[in-house]
């Protein structure tokens, strides 16, 4: 009379197909399936669009150079600079705003006259105005404030002074052609010919490679390969904001799924054909159907559109084992973990409020990812990624970074350790489970589900 | 063998304890009644048979097996809170029920029993689509497809317009004859009456009565008159050595004190007014229950 181990599964597949064909049937996951990848990717689709349009309206700046030399030479480089950012090369479309430069002289009463070049900036007839100190040129000791008997040593020996908040792009701009400017002053003051500034100054390009290495069947050097933006960033953390993508839409519905089924009574009934542990993987394991069927879709179709790009070879596929064991390790603990969150709320509302938990080990890694990418090989960037519920995201990311590379032994620890963390979720989630699922009233305590998932 | 056997069963909830050291035996193929107030521990009984809750202390077993974290395909249960897939079509929905609880496919009992409840023209309507008499049929279904040896079905006629009511209660009658056991609780004593070989009586988790309605109400004797008299209630007041009044309507149905003698009640009636009928009687089960339960009952018919 008791159930065989054949026939348990038999049950856990079962309820798995129900779920998995219930979901994919839904209009919500077709809409999902398309609305997801716009909201995740959307924006960087909206910075990009941001950046298509650029603000090109005219920027005029003054410049209030106590030291009657360093002003020219700035607005030289300036409109230099100017001259070869404002159009985009292959449209001729103009990118950058025309800059207008003005060189009042200094005045006796500099607060006063910062204030009435302050009262234009607000007014909108000028965009910035600069104060150059007289001791700029002497290694820049001297502020631009001393030079006017003002005290205030706030202020260096150069000051942009304009209503720009957060990232004051023009600003930046300005620094490098006051900084350019300032330099060209000074070689000229050293007795650099003028007509060779431009060599003097003149950068250079700078080309970057990853690695040698030597064929271990022929025994050839093997030349490094120049490195690719593209493939340094964009590839590894494509990778791991797919894999969060994917994570979440498959585990997310699980919570209120299960609050809605205990609400509709249904939970009594299958728990009289299926035990709690059976349900509880069956809808585990339909969810997982889920992720898996819309990370292949998001897979294969990523691939297909890089290749008619012509931009196959930027596809990891030696990364791609490692994504998908990743994906079924934590689309796993997070579903064991909704469900048995959703078991103990008696109403879809309640379960919202707890979503937040299952966000965490998504949303961390993403505000995490810059740090990780910067260091991917550092000892902070490598616990985290080997902390259990970080590893999916943060080890994938690290090890899709084409540069660096990850030490061999840290995926498998890393996969040791999400291993364990999910087989320790999915049995204290069973018992909270099978405990909360038919328990009515108010909301069970965190010291409940404690002691549930410890004792059973 | 005991379909069912249950044995110093105790199971608490915190600080409240559901059921209390209970024991009981369910005779294979008989049709075994749990009645009680609300929250006497009924549902909380079944739920341990079919191994929804596990007991705190004792034993169950189920034709002679611990059913301790497993399922068995021999049991068909009933919820008391009904529920099915609302998105679902009819038999797809059952036949998901049933293989789950069996491991097999069972569309040809599926459609035999659509047949059977006259349900078979909505086997492709989508459940959300059902009256709530049809639901209940097709919850009922749920619980009996594939033949179970064990039938566990809680207040199965709960909510049920009359027809419905006898299409189950038949179909139950007819499982029982062929040879399931099927155990029920109800609120219903004419129910209980008329359908139970054994009935069962938990009260505040614990075990109150047990056994044939026959032997239930032997140890009541024949306290009970049933009288149907001109005038009804009006004359039946301040009749010595009757403990209780009970309105039925056109009859009126009084309990006697221990020694009372019946022939004296009705020359004092016969008295007071013109008696129609006049019968002497053992205590319904309706009666017993309220004897027990006391206010609690008086709640439970209200529930």
């Amino acid at each position: 009379m008791h159930d065989a181990p054949r026939h348990s599964l038999h049950r856990v597949l079962l309820i798995a197909r129900r779920d998995y064909v219930a979901t994919i049937r839904t209009k919500a996951f077709i809409i999902g399936l398309v609305v997801a990848p716009l909201l995740f990717g959307g924006g960087f689709l909206g910075i990009a669009l941001m950046q298509s349009k650029p603000d090109i309206r005219e920027r005029r700046i003054a410049i209030v150079d106590s030291t009657g030399l360093v002003a020219a030479a700035v607005i030289e480089a300036a409109q230099e600079k100017n001259a070869k950012e404002l159009f985009e090369k292959v449209t001729h479309r103009q990118v950058r705003p025309h800059y207008v430069f003005e060189t009042p002289p200094p005045a006796p009463d500099p607060k006063m006259q910062r204030l009435e070049f302050s009262e234009r900036v607000r007014h909108e007839r000028l965009y910035a105005f600069v104060e150059i100190g007289p001791g700029v040129l002497d290694g820049g000791t001297r502020t631009s404030s001393e030079a006017a008997g003002d005290k205030d040593t706030k202020r260096g020996p150069v000051s942009i002074y304009s209503n720009a908040g957060g990232f004051d792009e023009v600003s930046r701009w300005l620094s490098e052609s006051i900084n350019e400017g300032v330099r060209r002053v000074r070689l000229a003051q050293l007795g650099v010919d003028r007509s060779r500034l431009g060599d003097v100054l003149a950068g250079v390009a700078v080309d970057r490679f990853g690695l040698l290495s030597r064929d271990p069947k022929t025994g050839k050097i093997q030349e490094a390969n120049k490195k690719n933006e593209l493939a340094e960033f964009a590839v590894p953390f494509s990778l791991m904001l797919l894999l969060g993508m994917i994570v979440m839409v498959g585990s997310s519905p699980m919570l209120s799924a299960v609050t809605e089924d205990k609400a509709n009574r249904l939970v009594e009934m299958l728990l009289g054909m299926a035990t709690p542990l059976e349900l509880m993987m069956g809808k585990v394991l339909g969810a997982l159907g889920v992720s898996l069927t819309s990370s292949a879709l998001y897979i294969v179709g990523g691939t297909l559109a890089l290749e008619g790009m012509g931009m196959a070879g930027l596809v990891p596929f030696m990364v791609l084992p490692w994504f998908y064991i990743y994906l079924i390790a934590e689309v796993t603990f997070l579903c064991s973990l909704a469900a048995a969150l959703g078991a103990g709320c008696s109403s879809p509302q309640e379960a919202q409020q707890l979503a937040i938990v299952l966000l965490a080990p998504v949303m961390i890694p993403y505000f995490l990812f810059t740090f990780v990418m910067q260091q991917p090989n550092g000892g902070i960037s490598t616990a985290l990624s080997l902390f259990p519920p970080f590893t999916p995201m943060l080890m994938l990311l690290r090890q899709a970074m084409p540069a660096g590379g990850v030490p061999a032994w840290q995926p498998w620890v890393g996969l040791v350790g999400i291993l364990a963390f999910t087989s320790i979720m999915v049995v204290a989630a069973s018992r909270i489970f099978r405990v909360a699922i038919l328990a009515q009233g108010k909301a069970p305590k965190v010291a409940d589900l404690v002691r549930w998932a410890v004792r059973g | 063998m005991d379909a069912v056997q249950i044995s110093n069963v105790t199971k608490t909830f915190g600080a409240v304890t559901a059921v209390d050291d209970l024991s009981l035996t369910v005779p294979e193929g008989s049709v075994y009644g749990f009645i009680g107030p609300n929250g006497s521990g009924k549902t909380t009984t079944l739920r341990m048979i079919t191994s929804i809750f596990y007991p705190d202390r004792g034993d169950v077993r189920v034709f002679g097996k611990q059913m301790l974290g497993s399922r068995s395909e021999l049991i068909g249960y009933l919820p008391e809170e009904r529920g099915l897939y609302r998105k679902m079509a009819v038999q797809p929905m059952l036949e998901f029920y049933g293989e789950l609880r069996s491991g097999r496919k069972v569309t040809a009992e599926v459609k035999s029993w659509l047949q059977k409840l006259d349900l078979a023209k909505w086997a492709s309507q989508k459940v959300q689509t059902l009256s709530k008499g049809m639901s209940q049929k097709v919850q009922f279904i749920a619980a009996v497809v594939p033949a179970p040896k064990l039938l566990i079905l809680d207040e199965p006629f709960s909510g049920l317009d009359p027809v419905s009511a006898d299409a189950i209660q038949a179909a139950i009658l007819e499982l029982r004859r062929a040879g399931v056991t099927v155990i029920l609780s109800t609120h219903d004593m004419q129910v209980a009456e008329n359908m139970c070989d054994y009935i069962c009586m938990i009260f505040r988790g614990k075990k109150v009565l047990d056994g044939t309605l026959a032997s239930i109400q032997d140890r009541y004797g024949n306290d009970t008159i049933r009288v149907a008299a001109e005038g009804g209630m009006q004359f039946l007041d301040g009749l010595p050595d009757v403990e209780r009044v009970r309105d039925l309507g056109q009859v009126q149905e009084l309990r006697m004190a221990l020694g009372c003698d019946p022939q004296q009640v009705l020359r004092m009636l016969m008295a007071r007014t013109r008696v129609i009928s006049f019968s002497i009687m053992k205590p319904s089960l309706h009666d017993i229950f309220v004897r027990i339960a006391g206010a609690e009952a008086g709640e439970a018919q209200h529930a």
